[in-house]
């Protein structure tokens, strides 16, 4: 159903204002070719988690409703109400606190909740499972609480349990935020190896330049600088501006 | 509050659990039209909320015990009253099964007067005071205090019926056991009022968005509301007056109690102490004065409180802000 | 309450542990049943119930000091309990009433300590679920036991902060309030934790209709 020469996610003109009438993101395009690994970065309130949410058609827009009036379009097809079943298969989502997603008792039910959803039998379910706590490195995690679990390690366990529904994009909220070193870097290792098209919305802009090709800088629900990420990152007038500060990796 | 085993008999307990499977099962099919794909988080969360508030201890006025929320009619404002007899029931099934707080066999009663009573009469309680007084923040928050009381008024008069029906066979007085549990349920009533309307208002000052309006489609009609209402009431008084009621044992009690006795003297057993006999003086005041008291006293606490809490929410209310979602941008 | 129920997955191991949970519970609602049905003349029946129950308990593990603290907080209630039909009225029925209820109430409460020292959580799903309870309470019950811990730590949080800045005590009013608005706060931010959650769910294809692994409904 993909076509390899269609862009992964396609934005146009995306806008959103909230019920209490703040305008959150103003008339964004963009595109982003499959296989990218793309950053969205900016000051806190800027947008980001909004724009990723539009994503998944996790947000009431007046523009759910009509295959012409999409403002978001993933892999060809417009995320409309009726579409939302299929493109949230295509698209996994990570969110900022793993305690927002993990709401099982053990960690298998709940790496197995998504392929469920997607009326798969058990047999495969199980597969996936497998293969999804594999992937992350938590194969021997099966039956434990994940309260018991370290921040990172629940981290990975959300990622399980979105890689195992086969996604073809991944969307990332401050997927470092709370985590330490080590585990910073093992989700670094497990990303790298994924091979859909990735969107991350983050802070950590070291983990941007490890990971990411692309950067979007956004702010006030605008799209203020977009291109390579050592360009835009290492530019000190747009970090300046955009509240954010040249990673000293990059400074000369 | 919670009900032990061995205190209510068996067939008391079969029959009352009984009618919590019946008021369960309506719930969970409510619910589903009610809140749809949002049941399972927001229920559970629901639960999950008072089963961790009941952790907070609440000091009785220099006493050496501590009370706590309940939430009946906390759960039953905040998600209605299918969402809130469920969320209840989970609190008390977990907590007699992996806690052993509340008895095992006595679940389904627990669950009758606490979850069913706390959360449906609560909430048909809640919904017709908040009709009569609008919808402000200030009358949400009162007629949430007075459900609440009469909530706790209603456990105890359904626990007085149960026991009655548990202790009738063995022919003793139940004044005794009837007045202690009144006086005691006053107290929690007027506790569970009062914490329920302070959280109540704290919440409306900052996300009045999340409490809703119970004339919400998919809620009890009127008719059943003011039914409900008036069944309430009338617990809540019959819980005041039942220590009164058996004063002078009339018609058929008598006439179970006296052959009870004979048939206890004549198989007494050998092992009982013999000093059952001891000279215990028997207050006549004891069951009736503090239970009108604790009514009477309770009734002013907590239209106070009503009256009060209001006030405070009403300074505090900001215009309401709806939920923008923009949690970690 | 203590929290050492909830989280006892990882206890220790004994016979008691390895009966079928469904089997524990059936025994424990047994005992308890028994209990309420033995009359006082029989009371030696009633004593070796209590007996077997101790018995149980510690072949289970469960430590004496555990039972003690459970027991003093259940006892003293009880006894006020019971002993308040005597003193409306004493006589033979009213002592004898009394005595049988202290019994039977305290052979029905250690039958419950045991049943929580035996039964995980886990066990407890999967047996509601073999007994064809509703599915969507089940999952209720699985998303209650989840955020129960984060809620915990989360109120252990908030109260911290709020004796940090208190110096907790002051006047019971003051008190009430302070604990209120940490119940309130607890609220709060757990609804808006359960409307994320919610969307977190939709994200990996909710439907509202509940599926389990165990391929049962």
């Amino acid at each position: 159903m993909a076509h390899s020469d269609q862009p992964a996610m396609e934005l146009r003109r995306l806008s959103f204002r909230y019920p209490n009438g703040r305008l959150a993101l103003e008339e964004i395009t963009c595109a982003v070719p499959q296989g990218d690994r793309v950053a969205i970065v900016g000051p806190s309130g800027a947008g980001k988690s909004t724009l990723l949410m539009h994503l998944n058609g996790l947000l009431p827009s007046p523009s759910l409703s009509k295959d012409e009036e999409a403002q978001v379009v993933i892999e060809g097809q417009a995320v409309t109400r009726s579409r939302l079943q299929q493109i949230r298969r295509q698209v996994g989502f990570l969110f900022q606190d793993p305690d927002d997603q993990l709401f099982c008792p053990t960690v298998q039910e709940d790496v197995a909740f998504g392929p469920l959803n997607l009326g798969l039998n058990r047999a495969e379910v199980l597969v996936r499972v497998e293969r999804g706590l594999a992937a992350v490195g938590m194969a021997d995690c099966l039956t434990r609480n994940p309260s018991e679990l370290s921040t990172g390690e629940r981290k990975r366990v959300c990622l399980a349990g979105i890689l195992a529904c086969d996604p073809s994009i991944l969307v990332l909220d401050e997927p470092t935020s709370n985590l330490d070193p080590r585990a910073r870097r093992q989700l670094l290792h497990i990303l790298r190896e994924f091979a859909g098209t990735l969107i991350v919305a983050t802070h950590d802009l070291d983990f941007v330049i490890d990971l990411c090709s692309r950067v979007l800088v956004l702010e006030s629900g605008k799209v203020q600088a977009d291109g390579p990420t050592e360009r835009v990152l290492s530019d000190p007038l747009i970090m300046d501006r955009h509240g954010l500060e040249v990673p000293w990796r990059l400074r000369r | 509050m919670h009900i032990r085993d061995g205190i209510l008999a068996p067939e008391v307990c079969l029959v009352a659990g009984a009618i919590s499977l019946g008021a369960i099962t309506y719930s969970l099919r409510r619910l589903r039209f009610d809140l749809e794909d949002r049941a399972v988080p927001l229920t559970g969360m629901m639960a999950a909320i008072v089963f961790a508030g009941q952790m907070v201890n609440f000091p009785l006025f220099g006493l050496p015990v501590s009370g706590h929320l309940l939430g009946g009619v906390l759960a039953a404002v905040m998600l209605g009253p299918w969402a809130g007899c469920l969320a209840i029931s989970m609190v008390l099934i977990v907590q007699a099964v992996l806690f052993s707080d509340g008895g095992l066999m006595s679940l389904g009663a627990n669950i009758l007067n606490m979850a069913v009573v706390g959360a449906w009469g609560g909430y048909a309680v809640y919904a017709t005071i908040r009709r009569m007084l609008g919808n402000g923040a200030a009358a949400t928050v009162s007629a949430a205090v007075i459900a609440a009381w009469l909530s706790v008024l209603g456990a105890a008069a359904l626990f007085c019926a149960e026991f009655l029906c548990s202790s009738r066979s063995a022919g003793v007085d139940p004044r005794g056991v009837l007045s202690l549990m009144v006086l005691y349920h006053s107290l929690i009533g007027v506790g569970e009022a009062l914490i329920t309307g302070a959280v109540l208002s704290f919440v409306l000052a900052r996300r009045a968005d999340l409490v809703p309006t119970p004339n919400a489609p998919g809620s009890v009609g009127t008719i059943g509301r003011f039914a409900v209402t008036g069944l309430m009431a009338a617990l809540a008084v019959a819980a005041i007056v039942a220590p009164f009621k058996s004063e002078s044992p009339d018609g058929l009690d008598a006439a179970a109690q006296n052959l009870k006795f004979d048939k206890l003297e004549v198989e007494r057993p050998p092992l009982v102490l013999d000093d059952y006999a001891i000279p215990v003086p028997e207050p006549v005041w004891w069951p009736a004065l503090p239970v009108s008291l604790a009514g009477i006293v309770g009734t002013l606490v907590v239209f106070i409180a009503a009256v009060v809490l209001a006030g405070i929410t009403r300074r505090n209310v900001v215009p309401i802000r709806v939920a923008d979602g923009s949690h970690g941008n | 309450m203590g929290t050492s129920g909830i989280g006892s997955d990882a206890g220790s191991q004994s016979i008691c542990h390895a009966l079928p949970a469904g089997m524990k519970l059936l025994l424990t609602l047994g005992i308890i049943l028994v209990a309420g049905l033995i009359p006082l003349e029989h009371w030696p029946a009633q004593g070796l119930l209590l007996a077997l129950v101790f018995v149980g308990l510690s072949v289970a593990g469960v430590t004496m000091r555990y039972l003690v603290r459970r027991l003093a907080l259940f006892l003293p209630l009880l006894l006020v309990f019971g002993l308040s039909v005597p003193m409306a009225r004493s006589n033979d029925a009213a002592w004898s009433w009394t005595l049988s209820l202290w019994l039977r109430c305290t052979v029905s409460f250690m039958a419950g300590l045991w049943l929580v020292h035996v039964l995980p959580f886990r066990d407890l799903l999967t047996t509601l679920r073999y007994w064809h309870f509703p599915p969507a309470l089940i999952a209720m019950l699985g998303f209650m036991y989840r955020y129960t811990f984060i809620l915990w730590d989360e109120l252990r949080r908030l109260r911290n902060a709020r004796a940090a800045r208190d110096f907790g005590g002051g006047p019971w009013w003051r008190v009430w309030s302070i604990n209120s608005q940490v119940i309130g706060l607890l609220l709060l931010r757990a609804m808006e934790r359960a409307e994320r959650t919610h969307r977190a769910m939709l994200a990996r294809g909710w439907d509202g209709s509940i599926r389990f692994l165990d391929g049962k409904d």
